[in-house]
């Protein structure tokens, strides 16, 4: 419940500054839901393919510098 | 050589000969601030400006710098071995570059390549490829102190071409033969221009002698000891807040941090500035941490700079007096009142 | 002015000859322009150096937390409303008590951003700057000019709503009504109108000049952990290079580690040696601390910080 308030703002701060809304996801699932889990990976990982690569915070150490 | 002059309508086909084989870069107007950046056009060159805010160290001594890369696979032929990064591929020419700036490269020329086992390849390599064209101070700073610790306004040390500012004209004066072959076009300086220059001189080095300067007679003849346990310490640093500011900006400060970075299959070893304000600076692996205090951490910007560079360096001192820190320290700790502290 | 500087003489005088306090933590006048610096005296005749100025632009509260003399004794500190706010964050947070501290109240007149006086006068050296009734005389080699402050001071100025310090034990001066003008609410999170990649140019443009010198850290009352998160060695949170993705962690981890804490007293910004305006997204968090929790920072010495609390209808809207 603590983490709640943490994530809300976390959240807001993330995409405030520019990471797109979507690639962050939160759920409560209890270690006796396994089905939820199942079902919440599997939402997460679709809807991460969905927006494709990630194009801000990023570090490419081949890069010069 | 004799002294040259260089008309200021001139400047554009000067450049284009500099800029043959050479990128060139300059203090400019960015937004506002004056920065040091790529040089277009003559057009673009600042005349009636104090310094950059900040040093153009990072030209041999960038902030980041990746030194090695190696294949992170030890199973790999060339698995975990360093290969170099390449040299720099095209020379420079820093121009405009303010004889402070310059002398303190030589400075760090000092530590950077000590003897045949210090010598530091990265910097050998850009400041070798660098050609260093300087602009005299005719109208100094309030925190300009260089005429107090051996450097001064119209400074040639370090550099290799100092130009003079006449209004219209420049006085070109080769200070190594680096560039003797741009110059050699350009016609002869009269005497009444070496008058005006030398005029320029004296008025600028009057302007800086007039300022708070620094006094460090007493501290050759001093204990290393007796400096490093005076009373003053724990008062400076007092309101000191540790952060990076006064190091990242000075010419001289020099330290760094070398990590080893992984992606995947490919690592690179790579340099970052660090400075001795900084706790982890110099945290052991055991948790035990020499400096841990920041009385302890301030203490060593000065005493390096004013004590420690000076006895192992042949008395040159680790500061040019560009006044950089005294302008942008948050707490306005003056490197000034500082060193007429630790000299009194 | 002068006579709210005489008064904190004064005051810090009394409290040290009376021997109330160790030492009197305020300002004193800088050896450039527009830099007053924190200044301790500890005796009757260095509390003759005390200033007060709209050149104080440290957070006095910062070294309460970082002073290395003296740490046990009691200390008087010259507090505004913003450094009031700290010292109750701090005490909140169990850093100092309040019986450590004595504070010498002033409303504060606002601050004034060296940068926008320095824009006003382009690759000029200014070398002296002095206050006039409600005008600054900017001098130069070869200029003098009257800037009326209020064109001039820090943004979280105009937008201060507690200027007047929440907790004293003396004021010095009259307490202030007015605001600068600004609404915070209409200025706080600039960057929401814009679309998501616009907002990643923005923010990464506001921190591009970023030398991670970290003075915004250490100028911050807030920042006082012995190791901070982009010191820790074992692991290592945060790369050490200029590349941007190192340069962005370390701007919005810190700003988040001081969600509902922020008493947006613009010490970051004024600390800051290349210009950087944090506030562009420390003000979303305390936007959002504010509409989400309904909470101010440092206002009252009871109240729970936000984040150390829940309550069972907070927001969840964005949890599956």
């Amino acid at each position: 419940m603590y983490a709640r308030r943490r994530f809300a703002v976390l959240k807001n701060l993330l995409e405030y500054v520019g990471i797109e809304p979507g690639r962050l996801h939160f759920s409560w699932i209890s270690s006796a839901e396994a089905t939820k889990f199942q079902e919440t990976v599997i939402e997460v990982t679709d809807a991460v393919k969905a927006l494709g690569p990630a194009k801000h915070m990023i570090k490419d150490i081949r890069k010069v510098a | 050589m004799a002294e040259k002059i260089l008309a200021k309508d001139q400047l554009d086909q000067f450049l284009g000969k500099l800029a043959e084989g050479r990128e060139v870069f300059a203090p400019q107007d960015v937004e506002g601030k004056v920065a040091w950046a790529p040089l277009e056009a003559a057009a673009d060159l600042l005349w009636d400006f104090s310094n950059s805010d900040m040093s153009p160290k990072d030209y041999f001594f960038p902030q980041t710098e990746c030194m090695m890369r190696f294949v992170n696979k030890a199973d790999d032929e060339m698995g975990m071995i360093m290969q170099a990064e390449p040299e720099l591929n095209t020379p420079r020419a820093l121009i405009n570059m303010r004889p402070c700036d310059a002398k303190a490269f030589q400075v760090l020329d000092l530590i950077f390549m000590q003897d045949e086992m210090t010598d530091d390849f990265y910097w050998r390599d850009k400041r070798e490829k660098s050609l260093l064209v300087g602009l005299a101070c005719n109208d100094p700073c309030p925190t300009c102190f260089c005429t107090s610790v051996g450097c001064g306004p119209h400074h040639e040390t370090g550099l290799d071409v100092l130009l003079v500012d006449l209004g219209d004209k420049l006085l070109v004066k080769a200070v190594s033969d680096k560039a003797a072959e741009l110059l050699a076009e350009l016609p002869e300086a009269e005497q009444a221009d070496l008058d005006q220059a030398a005029e320029l001189k004296k008025a600028a080095e009057d302007m800086v002698e007039a300022n708070v300067g620094v006094a460090t007679d007493q501290l050759e003849g001093r204990e290393v000891m007796e400096l490093y346990e005076a009373a003053l310490w724990p008062r400076v640093a007092e309101s000191c807040l540790n952060c990076g500011t006064c190091t990242y900006c000075c010419p001289t400060c020099h330290c760094f941090d070398i990590q080893d970075e992984v992606q995947g299959d490919e690592g690179r070893r790579v340099r970052n500035w660090d400075n001795c304000m900084s706790w982890l600076f110099t945290v052991h692996g055991t948790g035990h941490n020499p400096r841990g205090s920041k009385t302890h951490r301030v203490r060593q910007r000065f005493m390096h700079k004013f004590k420690y560079i000076p006895d192992k360096r042949g008395g040159e001192i680790g500061c040019v007096g560009c006044g950089r820190c005294v302008q942008l320290c948050p707490v306005n700790i003056d490197v000034r009142s500082v060193v007429n502290d630790m000299n009194a | 002015m002068e006579a709210i500087a005489q008064g904190i003489r004064e005051a810090a005088k009394k409290l040290l000859s009376q021997g109330a306090v160790d030492c009197v933590i305020g300002f004193a006048q800088g050896t450039v322009p527009m830099r007053d610096y924190p200044y301790f005296a500890y005796t009757p005749e260095e509390a003759d150096n005390l200033t007060w100025s709209r050149f104080c632009c440290n957070n006095l509260s910062n070294f309460l937390v970082r002073r290395e003399m003296g740490e046990a004794g009691k200390v008087a500190i010259v507090a505004q409303g913003c450094v009031s706010r700290n010292i109750v964050g701090l005490i909140k947070e169990n850093q100092i008590t309040r019986e450590q501290v004595h504070i010498i109240g002033v409303a504060s007149p606002g601050m004034v951003d060296r940068g926008k006086v320095q824009a006003l006068f382009p690759l000029k050296t200014i070398t002296e700057v002095t206050e006039d009734g409600e005008d600054l005389v900017v001098k130069g080699k070869d200029f003098e000019e009257r800037v009326p402050t209020k064109k001039v001071l820090r943004q979280n100025c105009y937008t201060c709503v507690q200027r007047n310090p929440v907790i004293v034990d003396e004021m010095i001066g009259e307490e202030s009504e007015a605001t600068h003008g600004g609404n915070i609410d209409k200025v706080a999170a600039p960057w929401e109108k814009l679309m998501p990649e616009e907002r990643w140019e923005a923010f990464s443009e506001s921190i591009k000049d970023c030398i991670r010198c970290y003075a915004c850290r250490d100028a911050c009352p807030l920042c006082y952990c012995h190791v901070c998160f982009v010191d820790e060695a074992r692991p290592q949170w945060c790369g050490k290079t200029q590349d941007e993705a190192d340069v962005a962690t370390f701007h919005i981890l810190r700003a988040f580690h001081c969600a509902g804490r922020c008493t947006d007293c613009g010490a970051c910004e004024s600390a800051c040696p290349v210009g950087i305006k944090m506030r562009g997204f420390t003000s979303k968090i305390e936007k959002d601390i504010r509409e989400l929790y309904g909470y101010a920072p440092g206002m009252d010495l009871e109240e729970e910080p936000p984040l150390s609390v829940y309550k069972p209808n907070d927001p969840q809207e964005f949890i599956k």
